[in-house]
């Protein structure tokens, strides 16, 4: 369903001025270059992880209460051995009321990213993860940049790394911009939190306009899937329906949005009797 | 001409020599007057008397330093306000009082920046001197930092990842900078390592209410230990001195 679109996948970067490249190919040749291009497109279009938020840490390995009063400041011990990865390394503070305890998960990743740093993630957050600034992002369409964005940032399963996921989405939703996610790595992502909350109808609406019919039947599928209680999902198993009939039980069922899905599944099918008309 | 007075505020009063004994003060320029636009520096370049001075090209176009020779001098002036007093020549920013470097006024930082690969200009290039060249740079990493909007004519008729024209970018926005594709991390996210998740409580914690390390608490010392204090402090001791505290329940 995320769509293949190579011209989007691999569009122009900002490098720096370089005078174009010609190359001369046979047919066999510019086959083999596409092909290629296609795999590297999917290793760049793979899902990141969509996971549960995780627990805070709060575990007090010592208190040494004859330690109270000698300091004034928190003390980090980092175990910086190369080869362990991070979600395995011990980072523990020291209080100065002498108790050793467990570093929380953002000072985990703040040790971390100073003494192992990583490619596009800074110590401290950009201003624009914080709620009043997203709306800004948002009105330029630079969606798939702020997503992109916090994947360097943040770890998969931050709070933060969740709600800026959560914010984008919904404000994709509010004003149906779920072309801009198409063909990119997010779109996965945005599809799994609509269906969730069973907010598809926008994206219905979106694909049957777009005439992505084989789309919209794996949304259902998958919406089938993930609720299989719903009365939809029991009627397409009995009658093990295909294609648009299984969008019209849909529509009939389980959509807020019904006169909008039928006015377009009507436009779709005018558009395609008049296509094999002529 | 059209060019109104804030590019080259001339100095009126007669012009006063430098004297160079140390009980004189070298004579200042006044205080200039503060800008119109200091609390919203982005109007000024929406406004008529910008658009007359410098119609649609960028600030900085057809600045020439003064220099002897045919090459000009390979590295940038360091400010333009020497001693309280201006420079003849001042760099684009200096010479204009209403162009201010601030965060918020996209459009100028944009002019800064190269349309092609995102870098800001060398100071060489477009001639402003040392000390707005630092203040720039600030102000165009804050801005990169907060995503500054665009102002609002958006031109929503092209795709959002079509390539930029040079100069009349359809959304002068400022986040052109490259953000860089970052594989998705492939760990192991169960967070079932002792290091994030809980470990079991030390072995003398078995029991709650007892403290940390043995020593913590009160210890009955070693007989023989007892029998050499006694002997060493006998002549000081009192005779029922006893061998354990008295319990702190009666404190």
């Amino acid at each position: 369903m995320t769509g293949l679109d190579l011209h989007k996948v691999f569009r122009p970067e900002k490098k720096g001025l370089k005078p174009p490249h010609y190359k001369l190919m046979t047919e066999a040749q510019l086959e083999e270059a596409t092909r290629k291009a296609i795999e590297e497109a999917k290793t760049k279009l793979i899902m990141p992880p969509v996971l549960n938020e995780r627990e805070p840490i709060d575990d007090v390995l010592a208190e040494d209460k004859i330690l109270e009063g000698t300091e004034t400041a928190k003390y980090v011990f980092t175990d910086l051995s190369y080869s362990i990865p991070h979600r395995e390394r011990f980072i523990v503070v020291r209080e100065p009321n002498g108790v050793l305890r467990k570093a929380t998960w953002e000072e985990r990743d703040r040790m971390i990213q100073i003494f192992f740093p990583k490619e596009g993630r800074r110590v401290i957050p950009p201003t624009l993860f914080k709620d009043e600034k997203l709306g800004t992002v948002f009105q330029q369409d630079r969606h798939e940049d702020v997503l992109n964005m916090c994947i360097a940032q943040f770890e998969p399963d931050s709070p933060d790394y969740i709600r800026v996921h959560h914010r984008t989405y919904e404000d994709i939703e509010k004003h149906g911009k779920y072309d801009l996610l198409r063909s990119t790595r997010h779109f996965g992502g945005m599809v799994w939190y609509l269906l969730s909350r069973k907010k598809a109808d926008g994206l219905l609406i979106d694909m049957i306009n777009r005439d992505l019919l084989d789309d919209a039947t794996s949304l259902i599928t998958l919406y089938h899937m993930l609720h299989p209680e719903c009365q939809s999902a029991k009627e397409a198993k009995e009658q093990k329906l295909e294609g648009v009939d299984l969008i019209k039980v849909f529509v009939k069922t389980e959509s807020q949005r019904e006169g909008y899905i039928q006015l377009a599944l009507q436009a779709y099918e005018e558009a395609m009797a008049t296509s094999s008309a002529s | 001409c059209h060019c109104s007075d804030h590019i080259f505020d001339v100095i009126t009063s007669p012009q006063v020599l430098p004297r160079f004994c140390s009980t004189q003060e070298t004579p200042k320029d006044p205080p200039a007057a503060p800008s119109p636009y200091q609390e919203r520096p982005w109007e000024y370049l929406e406004s008529e008397e910008y658009r007359a001075t410098y119609g649609d090209r960028p600030v900085w176009h057809g600045y020439r330093r003064n220099h002897k020779g045919s090459v000009p001098p390979q590295s940038p002036r360091k400010a333009c306000l020497r001693r309280g007093r201006r420079v003849g020549n001042p760099c684009p920013i200096c010479r204009d009082r209403n162009l201010l470097v601030d965060f918020r006024n996209v459009k100028l930082l944009d002019q800064f920046i190269c349309p092609h690969s995102g870098v800001i200009f060398h100071p060489i290039h477009t001639g402003i001197c040392m000390k707005q060249h630092k203040r720039l740079s600030q102000a165009i990493a804050q801005a990169q930092d907060h995503g500054k909007p665009q102002t609002p004519n958006f031109n929503h008729s092209q795709p959002c990842w079509a390539s930029p024209k040079p100069f009349n970018l359809p959304f002068p926005g400022l986040l052109w900078l490259q953000v860089p594709f970052v594989p998705v991390p492939e760990e192991d996210f169960s967070n079932q390592h002792a290091a994030v998740g809980k470990t079991p409580p030390a072995p003398a914690l078995r029991e709650p209410g007892q403290a940390w390390y043995p020593w913590y608490e009160w210890q009955q010392p070693p007989a023989a230990e007892v029998a050499r204090m006694r002997r060493l402090y006998r002549g000081f001791l009192k005779e029922d001195y006893p061998d354990t505290p008295p319990s702190p329940s009666g404190k």
